[in-house]
């Protein structure tokens, strides 16, 4: 009886409706939904971090590995890193590396990137130049760190044969000789990723409103001045996050040195996440590569924690967060 | 020296926009072009700027012609209808712009910000950003970048469009005054008729390709050139009729097409150019009459009996729409009248004030000889 005058108030679609599902289902499919990608990172990102975090505590390695017989040894796995010359020397390196190579990058992209915007006027020679710029980065860096070895051969490189036909040297460099062999990476490098900062700067130039331009003819400012007044302090916050993403990368780039020099000659060019593989995958040093990783890892938390500071800021200060 | 100069300017895209635009603004002149969307307003600021390249023709500003230079090379200061403010930039630095672009000192540049930020009444927003203030207080900020430039010319594009009433008001008022502009020659763009009447030493109005008229806004507005013109300019839109002229007893008369037998006696003086103008005695016309220039008469008082049909009442103003036989007139009223739908009432035509166009081409065939002021 209540139920007839419940369905004459009710509109028709509420009671043509489907009936609802039965409890369980509705209760728990959600759960279920949730719980799958949350298994799935748990298994290959959580579970993994913390078990590094815990055999950085540990003396293992491949034997006691396998044997189950490793032991707590507190924090000897990080004295032993950070007082060996070997890690500080790869501490320089990165230093070099990030000055040299991720910053080289960022400002020779952005430089690039902007040249070409405000330079080529014609659409389509855009376009091709900026695709001929982008193609080093879709080869594999395993592929480049081989051609740059190859270019780079001391006694019949390419590049070492194109500087002495030009005369710009008088005998072979040694690229991978020790000192020299780093930056032989770098350039490898800096040739492989260089469009990765062009692209994102040209994206950003590209958005920025052309009225803002045509305000700035009429004030009267030339183009030095629109670039130094308008372009640069409108793109800051891009050139940053290409720097943030490029020495994120530095930060575990492992690739082109172990392909081109494997650290050597005498570990002269290895970078600490390049110690930590070697530790951790060639000799089975769990304890101290997940000490090295861990160090790594504090190491971009800093400096994650400085950009999205500098982020909030900018925002803050543009009126949107 | 004229202050700005365009001869024989041309510029289209897939169509012509700007015809050979013969254009001279003096030194201290306040020159308003008005004209509808579409028509090429924003475009000649453009070509002056020298952010458009022109097809063909010369522009000077001052006595230099500036065809081929760059815009940061022209002294001529433009607003945008968007603002274009720099958005990383406060206020302040904003209308300081044209200053640093000069490379002038800081206590001259923070002096002058701070005149034109007080003139426009924005002395409080100079630290904000653009992103921070309101439309009208962008517009006034964009407006204050460009009085700051101290240029040959003053380009404005529709400065006032997005600013409240009260404030409009206030700066239409001071663009009278302004030292800056009553120097310098300003061309000055927009569709409010209003406030090109206002505020306009000479006013031009553009279509079709180019100036339809150039002259004194008691010119343009009592002796238009052509329909087009007197359909531009008025509150509401002027009344046009087809009417065919006729001779009857030594007294011309306009008998409106469609009205029964609506007619008017032609005031002498245009009876006068009409006759001087046409060979013949009988003539089709477009009469034109202002709305202000037809009132309600009282009952009896004579007049033409219409039926009223609608009616709006403005603040100020009120505006009835009449049937006269076939013909629909639009006639200002006060807004307070006492309106019923299909109510009689009773017309008083100024015919005095009657303009007469040619049916083809729409050209004034009865000019004032009182206009060209």
């Amino acid at each position: 009886m209540t139920a007839k005058t419940t369905t004459q108030t009710e509109p028709q679609w509420f009671v043509n409706r489907k009936p609802g599902r039965s409890i369980i289902v509705a209760r728990w499919v959600p759960v279920a939904l949730v719980s799958a990608p949350v298994l799935i990172l748990f298994a290959i990102v959580i579970y993994p971090t913390i078990w590094m975090f815990y055999h950085a505590l540990q003396d293992t390695n491949m034997v006691r590995l396998f044997q189950g017989s490793w032991s707590y040894v507190g924090f000897a796995n990080f004295a032993g890193v950070l007082g060996a010359e070997r890690f500080w020397n790869s501490v320089v390196n990165l230093l070099v590396y990030l000055s040299f190579g991720a910053c080289l990058q960022v400002l020779l992209g952005a430089a690039l990137a902007l040249i070409l915007y405000e330079t080529v006027k014609s659409n389509a020679l855009r376009t091709t130049l900026l695709i001929l710029m982008v193609l080093p980065m879709m080869l594999p860096p395993s592929i480049v760190g081989v051609v740059w070895r190859f270019l780079l051969t001391p006694s019949n490189g390419a590049i070492n044969q194109a500087l002495l036909n030009l005369g710009l040297i008088d005998s072979h460099i040694e690229w991978f000789n020790a000192g020299v062999s780093l930056w032989s990476v770098i350039i490898a490098d800096v040739w492989n990723w260089t469009a990765l900062p062009l692209l994102i700067v040209y994206s950003g130039r590209v958005s920025l409103p052309p009225a803002v331009y045509e305000a700035a003819q009429v004030d009267g400012a030339d183009g030095w001045t629109t670039l130094r007044r308008i372009t640069l302090p409108m793109l800051k916050e891009i050139i940053a996050i290409a720097f943030i993403i490029r020495f994120m990368d530095a930060l575990k780039f492992v690739d082109l040195v172990f392909v081109m020099t494997s650290g050597g000659p005498a570990q002269s060019s290895e970078l600490p996440a390049y110690i930590a593989f070697q530790r951790g995958i060639r000799s089975f040093e769990i304890g101290e590569a997940a000490a090295y990783a861990i160090i790594i890892f504090i190491f971009s938390a800093v400096l994650i924690t400085l950009f999205l500071k500098y982020i909030k800021k900018v925002l803050n200060a543009q009126g949107f967060a | 020296m004229a202050g700005l100069e365009t001869r024989g300017l041309c510029k289209g895209w897939d169509f012509p926009l700007l015809d050979q635009l013969d254009l001279s603004v003096e030194e201290g002149e306040f020159f308003v072009v008005v004209g509808p969307s579409g028509a090429g307003k924003t475009t000649l600021l453009r070509l002056i700027a020298g952010l458009e390249s022109a097809d063909a023709g010369r522009i000077f500003i001052g006595a230099r012609e500036v065809t081929r230079i760059p815009p940061y090379h022209r002294r001529a200061a433009m607003t945008f209808e968007s603002y274009a403010l720099y958005p990383h930039l406060s206020v302040f630095e904003n209308i300081a712009s044209p200053l640093r672009a000069r490379g002038e000192r800081d206590p001259s540049v923070r002096r002058r910000v701070t005149a034109i930020a007080e003139l426009l009444q924005i002395e409080r927003l100079l630290e904000r950003k653009p992103d921070e203030v309101s439309g009208g207080q962008k517009q006034r900020a964009a407006l204050g970048r460009t009085l700051a430039a101290d240029p040959e010319v003053f380009l404005l594009d529709e400065p006032l469009s997005h600013l409240d009433a009260r404030i409009r008001h206030d700066l239409r008022r001071q663009f009278h005054t302004l030292e800056a502009l009553r120097k310098t020659a300003t061309l000055y763009v927009t569709h409010d008729y209003t406030e090109a009447l206002s505020l306009g030493d000479r006013i031009a109005v553009i279509g079709g390709g180019g100036f339809l008229q150039v002259g004194s806004a008691r010119d343009i507005y009592e002796n238009p050139v052509s329909v087009e013109v007197a359909r531009h300019l008025g509150q509401l839109e002027i009344n046009v009729h087809d009417a065919e002229l006729v001779a009857q007893g030594g007294q011309l008369q306009a008998r409106v097409a469609g009205a029964g037998d609506l007619s008017f006696p032609v005031a002498e003086q245009h009876a006068r150019q009409l006759t001087a103008a046409s060979t013949s005695a009988k003539r089709e016309v477009s009469l034109a009459v202002r709305p202000q220039h037809i009132a309600l008469a009282g009952p009896d008082a004579g007049g033409v009996p219409g039926v009223a049909e609608s009616f709006q009442a403005f603040g100020a103003t009120g505006a009835l729409t009449v049937t006269v036989g076939g013909a629909t007139f639009r006639v200002l009223t006060s807004p307070d009248l006492d309106f019923r739908e299909g109510m009689p009432v009773r017309l008083a035509f100024d015919t005095a004030h009657f303009l007469y166009f040619a049916r083809d081409g729409g050209r004034n065939l009865a000019r004032g000889e009182s206009g060209d002021g």
